[in-house]
């Protein structure tokens, strides 16, 4: 296995809580990674270690070989990790176009004076602007968001908001993605695409994943490997088949 | 002289301590920053000079009297101001008390001009009592023990009456306390009107030792806040431990270093504190969850 | 469908909106060979405010941090650039681009420590740093204290511009010029990341936007465009004390950015000259038909008729709280949602 992303006994306490409690995992790069329990499992908790919104009391955290435990966030999402939120984080009072804009903030140079001087096409900040705005177009093509485009995200329904924040941390080219909890709050139907989404992202775009979902059957029907948690510790981890079955897991989902 | 420099650091300390209070208790409540505080202050004393030169009251009808208009003067702030505001973001109710505080300002302006007015209190700020080397003069006695009766009742009547128990389930759970039966409204209003009327005792206290002018309390309001912030907005005690501090630690500076510019030090221990410790000395920070 | 994606960023996007812009530009090219003095002087101030109000538009509008102390950077601004052209004489111009960065230096040095500050913390520690600029500027000798400074007559190499219609030259064209390219910097990855900030901070984090850098950058150029207008602010007027900088007037620059409406180019620019021209109205508010005299009597019967120009302050207040009330997006959401209105008239 090539793992691109590893965990090493990464522990948090909130108080004398253990959020997480030596939780250690490898991801093998190209896969589809889930992790999964119940509320309150620890499971935001370590996405926001990973991220650096938190820092881990003890563990490391390990992106392509090279350590980024506790980096700030803007760091690791410099290592090439981008990231989904449980309740939207989305810019509520940009359009559609401006977010997924801030995606390609990374890969765009253009400073305060050059953007001030933006006068004309031909000046540095207009032809980035127009290059990077093309680019975005394709991530509006494959996640089918034209309608959306120039809307604010306040005007737009629930759904499209998932997507655009998914499209948002596609735009930054990430090689691993984090997605918390992706399809909460959807209707059978967009589930359905966002399986076949993130299958193609995985595919098309050789996208690592890893994602926190409450969805079993979506679990199931993706995962290369799922990870189970309960109180912040590990207790099962394996192919999706073999942590379905684990009588931990069972016994933490049916109480 | 360091004894005589603390007990003056005590006496400025009581009156920032009041300002921060007075700001504390609205915070707490309704995560308001008034920035209105020291005009309402200003108007009640005010009020209480029209009482006193113009009607030749008693002076304790015109303390009365201001606390009464101090009262209506918060009541009508939360009640067709802050309540009304639509989307009540921290920017939006900060940006409301400002607009208060402007009114105000404009009104104490355009009823009694800019020139500067002298409330005469009862208590001299000239004789003095003496003991040892040292002197405190009547007010400054006076302003120490004052603020200290006036922060008790305070105290006392959060710990230990209905309306107290109201306010502090109001400043823990908004809603919470709402579906328990408390009017949570009219206890906002309340907080409102307790906040205006200490800091209107604080504004009687500080105009016979500057001048009554619309300006008059922009130095205490921003004491009051550093006060707050050294102590921690969210934290009562946290306040007024912070307001004597910054009473003292002013007067030091104004003593050994400099008088000139003895009122940057509020601005230098806004500044220090909220680098080395945001929450204050005894608050809590609290950190959004995503 | 081939789009053009500089349409998205471009200053006019349509032949009506170029027109327009051309008409203005015209009309603020020929008004200082009809207008009068008197409003030549209203302009000029109008033209100083409007920099200061897209300057903090930028901090508070697009950022979401606040700040109650910018009358301290127009003061830095305006004392910076009298003292280079009167003890050093320093050419104006360059003396004025000197202004504004030290200004924005000081903005960015007052940036650090609001990088870990909040709603009211912030605001009070700008409070904090409006009212401590004032008083190290009363207790200096070298700023004259309490009387303040004479500013000596405006030059631009062998020209003398000290008239007013000069003046009207440099503000205008400056106001115009500051005007575009906050425009420009905000459609541009910048302001994007100082919007994406505002919005949602831990996002704009993951999208790779430093906070640390963003925010003390947004206040670096909000300081910036406040020093420039402070200058300016010294000529149009000739003379400058600490007391023009106090506290409330801080107050006035955040009512021109809130009446505009925030996050908005065009709306500080409506604010700054609305609540502009309602200052220098109430300062002559006797002379004004029907309200005048009515307000006089009220005044001469209940208030004082000398403080009568303080109406400027109840009725900017009023503005203030009404916005917030009514139309949280201030004027340019009045605009808006009138031209809605017209589109879809008579329906």
């Amino acid at each position: 296995m090539d793992p691109i992303f590893a965990v090493e006994s990464l522990t948090r306490r909130f108080g004398g809580l253990s959020a997480l409690d030596d939780v250690g995992f490898n991801v093998a790069r190209g896969s589809i990674f889930s992790i999964i329990g119940p509320n309150g499992a620890g499971k935001s908790t370590l996405f926001n270690c990973i991220c650096g919104v938190y820092r881990p009391d003890h563990g490391r955290v390990v992106f392509e070989g090279r350590e980024i435990t506790g980096q700030k966030p803007n760091r690791v999402a410099r290592h090439g990790i981008g990231r989904t939120f449980q309740n939207l984080e989305l810019f509520r009072n940009m359009t559609t176009m401006e977010n997924l804009m801030l995606g390609r903030h990374m890969h765009m140079r253009s400073g305060v004076w050059s953007g001030a001087m933006m006068f004309r096409r031909q000046s540095r900040a207009g032809l980035e602007e127009v290059a990077q705005r093309e680019r975005v177009e394709h991530i509006i093509d494959l996640l089918g968001l034209h309608a959306a485009r120039d809307r604010f995200i306040w005007q737009l329904p629930y759904g499209t908001q998932k997507l655009i924040e998914l499209g948002r941390a596609l735009a930054a080219e990430p090689r691993l993605l984090l997605l918390d909890e992706p399809a909460a709050g959807m209707n059978l139907e967009e589930r359905h695409d966002l399986v076949f989404w993130i299958r193609d992202i995985r595919d098309e775009l050789g996208v690592t994943i890893l994602m926190i979902e409450h969805n079993m059957q979506m679990v199931m029907s993706i995962s290369d490997h799922v990870l189970a948690l309960d109180f912040g510790r590990m207790i099962a981890s394996g192919t999706p088949r073999e942590v379905a079955e684990h009588p931990d897991v069972v016994r933490a989902y049916l109480g | 002289m360091l004894e005589q420099v603390l007990i003056s650091g005590l006496a400025y300390g009581s009156i920032y301590a009041l300002m921060g209070l007075a700001m504390a208790i609205v915070y707490k409540t309704s995560s308001v920053a008034n920035f209105a505080q020291g005009e309402m202050a200003t108007i009640s004393t005010y009020v209480a000079w029209v009482i006193l030169v113009s009607h030749g009251a008693p002076f304790h009808f015109a303390f009365a009297g201001a606390l009464a208009v101090a009262a209506a003067i918060g009541i009508v702030l939360e009640f067709a101001f802050v309540r009304r505001a639509k989307q009540p973001t921290v920017l939006n109710l900060m940006i409301i008390t400002l607009g208060f505080q402007m009114i105000l300002y404009g009104f104490a302006g355009w009823r009694w001009g800019a020139d500067q007015k002298r409330l005469q209190l009862p208590i001299s700020d000239r004789e003095v009592f003496r003991f040892g080397e040292n002197t405190i003069s009547h007010l400054s006695l006076a302003t120490i023990l004052i603020a200290a009766v006036l922060m008790l009742a305070v105290y006392l009547f959060f710990q230990f009456t209905r309306w107290g128990t109201a306010l502090r389930a109001t400043q823990q759970n908004r809603n919470a306390a709402r579906i328990h039966g408390v009017p949570v409204n009219r206890v906002m209003a309340g907080a409102f009107a307790l906040s205006a009327m200490v800091g209107a005792v604080a504004g009687m206290l500080v105009a016979p030792v500057t001048t009554l002018d619309p300006t008059m309390m922009w130095d205490p309001l921003l004491k009051g806040f550093a006060a707050a912030v050294l102590g921690g907005l969210t934290s009562l005690p946290g306040v007024i431990i912070g307001g004597y501090l910054l009473g003292i630690i002013e007067n030091l500076f104004g003593a050994y270093i400099s008088v000139e510019f003895k009122s940057v030090v509020a601005f230098a221990i806004i500044v220090i504190v909220l680098c080395v410790r945001p929450s204050g000395l005894m608050g809590r920070h609290y950190v959004r969850k995503v | 469908m081939k789009r053009d994606y500089f349409d998205d960023v471009r200053l006019a996007r349509t032949g009506a909106a170029r027109l327009w812009l051309a008409i203005l530009f015209v009309a603020l090219a020929v008004t200082p060979f009809l207008a009068s003095p008197f409003l030549l002087y209203t302009l000029n101030l109008m033209a100083v405010n409007v920099i200061v109000a897209i300057g903090l538009n930028i901090l508070v509008g697009y950022t979401g941090q606040i700040s109650l102390g910018h009358a301290g950077f127009v003061a830095i601004g305006a004392y910076t650039s009298v003292l280079l052209v009167s003890r050093l004489g320093v050419p104006f111009p360059i003396a004025l681009l000197a202004a504004g960065f030290l200004s924005a230096s000081i903005g960015f040095l007052l940036g650090l420590p609001a990088l870990r500050l909040e709603g009211p913390y912030l605001a009070i520690a700008t409070l904090g740093f409006g009212m401590a600029t004032t008083v190290v500027i009363g207790r200096t000798a070298l700023f004259g204290g309490h009387m303040g400074l004479v500013v000596p007559p405006v030059r631009i190499g062998p020209l003398d511009l000290s008239s007013d219609r000069g003046i009207y030259a440099i503000t205008v064209s400056t106001a115009v010029i500051l005007a575009l390219m906050a425009r420009n910097l905000m459609r541009s990855r910048t302001g994007r990341a100082f919007q994406a900030i505002r919005d949602s901070d831990i996002a704009a984090q993951m999208a790779g936007v430093d906070l640390a850098r963003y925010k003390t950058l947004s206040f670096a150029i909000s300081a910036f465009y406040a020093g420039i207008a402070g200058g300016l602010w010294a000529i149009v007027l000739g003379f400058i004390n600490p007391g023009m900088f106090n506290f409330i007037v801080s107050v006035l620059f955040l009512a021109m950015v809130v009446a505009g409406g925030l996050g908005t180019i065009a709306g500080p620019i409506a604010g700054a000259i609305l609540i502009t021209f309602l200052n220098l109205q109430a300062a002559k508010v006797q002379t004004l038909p029907l309200i005048g005299p009515l307000l006089e009597g009220f005044s001469r019967q209940f208030m004082t008729v000398g403080g009568l120009p303080n109406v400027t302050w109840i009725l900017t207040g009023l503005i203030l709280i009404l916005i917030v009330v009514l139309e949280p997006m201030g004027l340019y959401g009045l605009w808006i949602r009138t031209k809605i209105y017209w589109k879809t008239w008579p329906f």
